[in-house]
C-alpha cells in the first residue's frame, strides 16, 4: 500500500461509532484525523458528525472536539486559533469540520469573512450534497436534477450547484483542494501539504452519504471513484487562488456522466434532456478548469 | 457507572471516554467473511500447489511460513523451480494487466530458503512403521519426504549407483543445477531417510523379501524401457537411446559420439538429448527430427525456442525409414515426408530424403517396465505409483504420485481414512471478475527487484493476499489488523459491504444477517 499508516494505533476513529454503514463522512474524517493528528483541535459545526461522535462522555475521536453554533463555524474557528495561540501551542493543528450546509449556505459568511482576514486554520467541508442529518432537504451543494425531501417528485432541484471551489480561489487564500474518500492517498497528501502551510486553508471533500443518496452502503467508495472519473468531481488544488493543478485522475478518457448517475436513487427519475444538461454543464466546467490548470502552467 | 469496558480503554480527549462501547455490529444486516476460490495459477498447477498462498507469505517475508505451505503439496521447490514447466503462469490474470507473474522465481526462493535455513529435527525413538520405497527418482523422493516427515523409518532403494532417478540420471545439468541438487539430496540423507544404491529389486534382492521385512512397500521405478523404431541400422553402434545417452552425459562420463548428431522424437527427452548432445566437444550440429507439425511437439514450447536458439535445426514432418550404415559406423539415415491426417500418419515414400550424421540419438519415448510385479508372490494391495504406472509423465506429477503414496500408506497403517477423491472444482477467478477499480490504491506498477516484490504484484485472484483495502476502505474501524494480516472485528461491523465490494482479489463474500 501507498500509505504507510496500516494500523489502530495511528488512527484517531474509534470504532463504534453512530454513523450510517457505508457512510463517507466517517471515511473522510477518518482519513482527515489519522493524516493530521495526533496534535489536532476540531471545530465542529452541526452536521452529521454532530451525531456521528455520540453524545458525551462518548467520543469517536482521539482528538479534542469543540461543538459550535450552526453559522459559527469559521469565527469559532478563528477563535481557537487565537486562543491557542495566545497559550504558545502554536504546534497544534486547528480544523474546523463543517458539512455543506455549514459550509456553502447557513456557514458562508463566517467562512469568508475568515478566508479573507486569511485566518491561520483548516477549513474541511465534507459535501455529501443535501442537509442529509436532518433529513436530506436540500442544499445549495445539491446537484442539478437530485431529488430530495424538499424537492419530492415531480420536483427536482433546480439551479447548478454551488461552485464553492471558484468562491475559495476569489479570497487568494494560501491553499484549496478538493479530495474524496475512495482516493485516500491523494487526500492525505493534501492534508498533510495545506498542515504545512500557514494561512487559510479549505479542503472540499465529497463524501457519499447511502440514505440520502439512495444507493447501495456498499457502493460509496464505487460512487466516490466514479465521480471522479465522469469529471463531476475532478480532483484539483489551487495555491493562492491562482495556481490550479490537477493531482489525480484516472488514465483515459472521462466516463460520461450517466454511469455516475444511473446507481443513485436521487437521480432515478431524472429525463435524460435534464441528464444531458447536466452532461453540459460538467463538460464545460471540466473544459473550464482544464483552461484555468494550463493558463497557470 | 460505566461499563468496565470503559475504564480500560485510554482516553486521548478532555474527559471523554471512546464510543468503542457501542457495540454497533448489533446493527449488521450482512455479514462480511473470507470466501477464497481458486485461482488460475492454481488450475494450472499439476500439484495444486496453493501458489497464491506462499506467494502472499513471501510478499510478507515469511519465508518459514512459505516453505509450510509449499511444501504442504511440493517438497522440493528448489528443483521443481528449475525444471517445471510452469503451467501455472500460462492464465496469470496479472498479464492482462502488465505481464505474467514470475512465479518460479519466487518457487525457486523458496526452496533456496529451505536449503540454506534447514535445521534437523528431533525425531522420534520409535518409528511408527517401516516403508521401503523402489526407485529414487521424484516420485519415490517425494513419498520418502512425506513418511519421514510423519515419523516413519524410510529405506530407498535404488538400482543405479547414484540416488536421484531422473532428476540425476534424465535432466540436464543446464536445466537443474547439480550444486541444487544436491544440496536437496543431502539433506534429504541427513533427515534421516536411508538410501541403498546399486541394489535392483528383483535380481538382487526379491520383492516378497522386501514385503517380507517391511511394513509396506512402495514402487516407484519409473519407465525407463525405451520404445524401439523397429528399422534397420537401428542396433549399430552410433545409434543411441535417449535415456542412455542421458544417462550417460549426467553421470559425467562424456560419450565419445561422432559428429553431426541427429535426435530423432519430440518429446521433452529428445530436446533434453538434442541440447545436452551440442553441449558436448566435438559436436557442431544437432539436428532434431519430429514427424508431426512443430505445434504438436509434446515437448515443453519453452524448451525447443531454447533449443532452436542455440543452433538445434529443427526438422518436422519427417519419419525415419532406416539407419545406413558404413561398415559399423552410422553414415546417413534415410527419411520419408509425413503428415498427420485424420487417419493417423500419412506417410509419402516419394518424398525420402537422406541426412548424414555420425550418431542417432532415438528419442521415441520410453514404456513402463511391469517385470517387476513378476516376482511378486502373492496378491494383496499394492502402493505403485510415478511414471511407472502414468507412463513418461512431469516431475510435478511424480511428485504428486509420491504425496499420494504416502498418504495413503500413512492411512493404511494408522487405520486412518485415505486420501478422499479432490474436491468438485469451483470455477477459477477470470481477469473480468479482480476488482480493479481499486487499482489507483495499489501498487501495481511493474517493478522486479526481490522475490518478494515479485510476489507482491499477485492479485491474488480469489486468495486475499493482504493488499489491505478492506482495512483501507472501512468506514467503521471493524477491520482488525493481526499478526500482518486483516480479520472482522464483527463486534463493530455495521454491515456495509464495501469491503466485498473493494476487495481486489474477489475472497470475501457476504452473507445474509447477522
Amino acid at each position: 500500500m501507498k500509505t504507510d499508516i496500516m494500523n489502530h494505533e495511528s488512527e484517531m476513529l474509534y470504532a463504534g461509532h453512530n454513523a450510517c454503514p457505508g457512510c463517507g463522512a466517517a471515511l473522510a474524517v477518518r482519513y482527515l484525523t489519522r493524516a493530521l493528528g495526533p496534535d489536532l483541535a476540531l471545530v465542529l459545526t452541526a452536521s452529521c458528525w454532530s451525531i456521528i461522535t455520540g453524545m458525551p462522555p462518548l467520543t469517536a475521536l482521539k482528538c479534542p472536539i469543540l461543538h459550535c453554533p450552526f453559522p459559527s463555524a469559521g469565527s469559532v474557528g478563528s477563535g481557537v486559533r487565537r486562543g491557542l495561540n495566545a497559550k504558545g501551542q502554536y504546534d497544534t493543528t486547528v480544523v474546523v469540520l463543517a458539512g455543506d450546509g455549514g459550509t456553502f449556505d447557513i456557514g458562508l459568511q463566517a467562512l469568508s469573512g475568515a478566508a479573507q482576514r486569511n485566518e491561520d486554520y483548516m477549513f474541511v467541508c465534507y459535501d455529501n450534497e443535501a442537509y442529509m442529518n436532518t433529513g436530506m432537504q436540500t442544499s445549495s451543494a445539491t446537484p442539478f436534477g437530485a431529488r430530495t425531501a424538499t424537492a419530492p417528485y415531480p420536483l427536482f432541484k433546480e439551479g447548478q450547484k454551488k461552485d464553492i471551489m471558484q468562491i475559495m480561489a476569489a479570497h487568494s487564500i494560501p491553499y484549496a483542494a478538493t479530495a474524496t474518500v475512495a482516493f485516500p492517498e491523494d487526500m492525505e497528501r493534501k492534508l498533510k501539504k495545506a498542515r504545512e502551510i500557514r494561512g487559510f486553508r479549505f479542503i472540499h471533500i465529497l463524501s457519499p452519504c447511502p440514505p440520502g443518496w439512495g444507493t447501495e452502503s456498499s457502493d460509496t467508495i464505487h460512487l466516490s471513484r466514479q465521480a471522479v472519473a465522469t469529471g463531476f468531481f475532478p480532483l484539483y488544488e489551487i495555491i493562492n487562488g491562482v495556481s490550479w493543478k490537477m493531482t489525480c485522475q484516472p488514465e483515459g478518457k472521462r466516463l460520461p456522466l450517466k454511469e455516475y448517475l444511473s446507481g443513485q436513487r436521487r437521480f432515478k427519475q431524472m429525463e435524460d434532456v435534464r441528464i444531458e444538461a447536466l452532461q453540459e454543464e460538467v463538460d464545460h466546467d471540466w473544459e473550464v478548469l482544464l483552461k484555468r490548470i494550463e493558463a497557470s502552467k | 457507572m460505566l461499563p468496565e469496558i470503559v475504564k480500560e480503554q485510554v482516553s486521548y480527549a478532555c474527559g471523554t471516554e471512546p464510543c468503542t462501547v457501542n457495540k454497533t455490529g448489533e446493527w449488521r444486516f450482512l455479514t462480511p467473511g473470507k470466501a477464497e476460490r481458486p485461482s488460475p495459477c492454481n488450475q494450472g498447477c499439476l500439484l495444486d500447489g496453493e501458489i497464491p498462498a506462499w506467494l502472499e507469505a513471501v510478499k510478507l517475508e515469511r519465508w518459514e511460513e512459505a516453505w509450510q505451505i509449499m511444501s504442504r503439496r511440493n517438497p522440493f521447490p528448489a528443483l521443481t523451480g528449475y525444471v517445471c514447466f510452469h503451467p501455472c503462469t500460462e492464465n496469470c490474470n496479472r498479464g492482462q494487466l502488465d505481464r505474467d507473474i514470475e512465479i518460479p522465481a519466487v518457487e525457486k526462493a523458496i526452496g533456496q530458503w529451505r536449503l540454506d535455513h534447514y535445521k534437523p529435527k528431533v525425531k522420534a525413538l520409535t518409528a511408527k512403521g517401516r516403508v521401503a520405497i523402489v526407485g529414487s527418482g521424484p516420485a519415490g523422493m517425494s513419498c520418502a519426504y512425506y513418511l519421514n516427515e510423519a515419523g516413519y523409518e524410510v529405506t530407498v532403494f535404488e538400482r543405479e549407483k547414484v540416488i536421484g532417478g531422473m532428476f540425476t540420471l534424465g535432466i540436464p545439468e543446464y536445466r537443474l543445477p547439480r550444486r541444487v541438487l544436491k544440496k536437496e539430496l543431502d539433506l534429504l540423507e541427513s533427515e534421516g531417510i536411508k538410501f541403498r544404491t546399486g541394489c535392483n529389486i528383483g535380481s538382487d534382492i526379491r520383492l516378497s523379501e522386501l514385503y517380507a521385512e517391511f511394513d509396506e512397500v512402495f514402487l516407484a521405478s519409473g519407465a525407463w524401457k525405451p520404445r524401439r523404431a523397429g528399422i534397420s541400422g537401428e542396433d549399430s553402434s552410433g545409434a543411441w537411446n535417449a535415456l542412455d545417452f542421458l544417462k550417460a552425459v549426467n553421470s559425467s562420463s562424456s560419450p565419445a559420439i561422432a559428429d553431426p548428431v541427429v535426435v530423432i522424437g519430440g518429446g521433452n527427452a529428445a530436446v533434453d538429448s538434442a541440447r545436452s548432445a551440442l553441449r558436448l566437444n566435438g559436436v557442431n550440429h544437432v539436428t532434431l527430427i519430429y514427424r508431426r507439425s512443430r505445434a504438436e511437439m509434446p515437448a515443453g514450447q519453452v524448451e525447443v525456442e531454447a533449443a532452436e536458439h542455440e543452433g538445434v535445426e529443427l526438422i518436422c514432418n519427417a519419419l525415419p525409414r532406416e539407419i545406413e550404415e558404413d561398415g559399423q559406423a552410422v553414415k546417413s539415415i534415410l527419411l520419408d515426408h509425413c503428415k498427420t491426417s485424420l487417419e493417423g500418419l500419412a506417410i509419402d515414400r516419394s518424398r525420402a530424403f537422406s541426412k548424414t550424421c555420425g550418431t542417432v540419438i532415438m528419442a521415441l519415448g520410453q514404456e513402463r517396465d511391469y517385470t517387476l510385479f513378476d516376482t511378486l508372490e502373492k496378491s494383496s494391495v499394492l502402493f505403485a505409483g510415478g511414471d511407472l504406472i502414468s507412463g513418461p509423465a512431469t516431475v510435478p506429477e511424480a511428485i504428486n504420485a509420491g504425496r499420494n503414496a504416502a498418504m495413503a500408506i500413512m492411512a493404511k497403517i494408522e487405520g486412518l481414512p485415505g486420501p478422499g477423491l479432490p474436491a468438485a472444482e469451483q470455477s477459477p477467478v477470470k481477469f473480468e471478475e479482480l476488482n480493479l477499480g481499486a487499482k489507483m490504491n495499489l501498487q501495481l506498477q511493474d517493478v522486479q527487484a526481490d522475490p518478494s516484490a515479485e510476489a507482491s504484484r499477485c492479485l491474488g485472484c480469489g486468495t486475499c493476499n493482504t493488499c489491505g483495502i478492506c482495512y483501507l476502505f472501512c468506514p467503521d474501524m471493524a477491520v482488525d489488523v493481526v499478526d500482518g494480516r486483516y480479520e472482522f472485528n464483527l463486534d463493530y461491523c455495521k454491515g456495509c459491504g464495501i469491503c466485498f465490494k473493494e476487495c481486489p482479489s474477489r475472497a470475501l463474500a457476504m452473507e445474509g444477517g447477522r
